[in-house]
């Protein structure tokens, strides 16, 4: 029993620890020691240190929650309409005839080319980015539930009809939890499109969060380990998102949990 | 006065070429008793199980119609239970949330639907496993399950569209032995279709036979066996003559229509 646990859960760790702390001081040694240009590349305990400066100073805290509150908003609004959406579509071909062209459409356009429209419409400030936000992020959500409702067994819902189901009972009884694993995998996918457009709409135009730090030290004299810093904070916040919504998924789709 | 009556019942869909029609069901006439346990069986393709989704109106005739305590069936409901031969289970309900699903949808209280789910559930030997999710149980354990959802919502008919037919033998006998078991305490009507002629003749009261393209029924057997009946009728004399009976008006009409050779390559 242990040695499999060890072979099978610690040893990949294990190793990923090494691989990674070798980097890290490769990459140490040829900055420190002036091999590769360090006001370039910087390295790690420089980036530490910048670290420590953005905490004391603040500036990092309240850049991140207001990331955190545009990024919140607009995803949060993401799930609902987007999954609105989804089942409208998933019941009503004309629904889906009338608006797919629009979506496909907002789908494959680059979001952040609507921020300085958005910015006019809504100000500078974070409700121009929480709806960038919205716009890069319900759109996989709603096709997901869509093809999720698509594809579910039609067993299911041939139950609930036989019971005499109301439409919303066969909505929210048979057709939303089937769609789950597929609307879970929109979530995962718009994480990653909703972060791009958030930090990119910072850094284009507006006041503060992440992004905004980021365009300010890339033009600021030794800015190169802040900026470090601040990329890992978004990588971070992405990771911890994903990881979130899997443990989600898996809390709500116990069935699919086969140990 | 007949508890369901099924009056000149037809069905037709769109045929595969333009303007033809294919009618699956024929001027279907049935009249079943309460309490009665009615099996239906046909070659593939007869419009058996049509017949009982007409009769849970999930599909529309295209004219006849299902009366039910005289009164026209005209939209599913829990009065009529299906329990469907891929048992239909909803794998991220827990057994116990399965069982509940017809009461949940009659807005049943949630301390009330549970009593009432248990019961069931004990009566299909299952009540240790209410925690379980579906894809945890064998098929003969699911179907059971199955039979306890339908049961829950108390229908006056119980409707089962070849309920054993994907278990294996052994299963589907002792799930014949358990189902009449039940029948006998419960004593709700039951149509049972089923493409197995054993099957038909040892649960029954009553055996359908029916023909295909069009579905109709050739004919009505009664099976006065006594009851309570158990595995040891199979070897009976009775028992032989009724399989034999049954199987000479199938074989009849299935080579007649032609059917013979497609239906024997399907089985």
């Amino acid at each position: 029993m242990h040695r499999s646990l060890l072979a099978h859960r610690l040893a990949p760790l294990i190793v990923g620890l090494l691989s990674v702390s070798l980097f890290l001081l490769i990459w140490e040694i040829a900055g420190s020691t002036e091999t590769v240009r360090s006001e370039l590349v910087s390295y790690p305990t420089q980036i530490l240190s910048a670290f420590k400066r953005l905490i004391l100073s603040g500036e990092l805290a309240q850049n991140t929650l207001i990331s955190l509150r545009e990024f919140g908003e607009g995803f949060a609004a993401a799930i609902v309409i987007g999954i609105a959406c989804g089942v409208a579509f998933a019941l009503s071909r004309t629904i889906r005839y009338l608006f797919e062209p629009i979506f496909v459409a907002l789908y494959t356009a680059p979001i952040i080319v609507f921020v300085p429209v958005l910015v006019v419409w809504f100000g500078i400030g974070t409700t121009s980015k929480s709806i960038a936000v919205f716009l890069s992020a319900f759109i996989p959500i709603a096709i997901n539930t869509t093809t999720g409702i698509e594809e579910i067994s039609e067993s299911w819902v041939r139950a609930l009809r036989a019971f005499g189901a109301s439409r919303t009972q066969i909505i929210f009884k048979a057709m939303l939890p089937g769609a789950i694993p597929s609307i879970m995998a929109g979530i995962r996918l718009a994480i990653g499109r909703g972060i791009v457009v958030l930090i990119a709409g910072e850094m284009y135009v507006s006041m503060s969060g992440i992004g905004r730090l980021i365009s300010i030290y890339s033009v600021a004299p030794d800015g190169v380990p802040e900026i470090f810093v601040l990329v890992a904070v978004v990588a971070t916040f992405g990771y911890v998102c994903v990881l979130l919504f899997s443990l989600i998924e898996s809390g709500l789709t116990p069935w699919r949990s086969h140990s | 006065m007949a508890q369901l009556e099924v009056k000149d019942l037809s069905l037709s869909y769109p045929g595969s070429r333009s303007g033809s029609t294919f009618l699956a069901l024929d001027k279907v006439n049935v009249s079943i008793e309460k309490g009665e346990f009615v099996t239906i069986v046909g070659p593939s393709g007869c419009g058996k199980s049509t017949l009982l989704m007409l009769v849970a109106a999930l599909l529309r005739p295209t004219s006849g119609a299902v009366q039910l305590n005289q009164k026209d069936v005209t939209k599913p409901g829990p009065d009529r239970a299906l329990v469907f031969q891929d048992f239909a289970l909803l794998p991220w309900r827990t057994v116990i949330k399965n069982v509940e699903l017809g009461l949940e949808l009659k807005k049943v209280p949630s301390a009330q639907r549970r009593k009432e789910a248990l019961k069931y559930l004990d009566m299909v030997e299952l009540g240790k496993f209410c925690n379980h999710y579906p894809h945890q149980l064998s098929g003969g354990m699911r179907q059971r399950v199955g039979i306890a959802r339908a049961l829950s919502v108390d229908p006056e008919v119980l409707l089962m569209d070849e309920p054993f037919g994907a278990l294996d033998a052994q299963i589907r006998q002792v799930m014949g032995l358990e189902l009449l078991r039940i029948w006998e305490r419960e004593r709700k009507t039951i149509i049972f279709v089923t493409h197995d002629i054993d099957e038909a003749v040892y649960l029954g009261d009553r055996v359908l036979v029916m023909s295909a393209s069009p579905g109709r029924v050739i004919q009505e057997v009664k099976i006065s066996l006594p009851r309570p009946r158990d595995l040891s009728l199979r070897n009976k004399a009775e028992f032989t003559a009724y399989r034999e009976t049954i199987w000479n008006l199938l074989e009849k009409q299935v080579q007649a229509n032609g059917a013979w050779r497609q239906d024997s390559a399907l089985s």
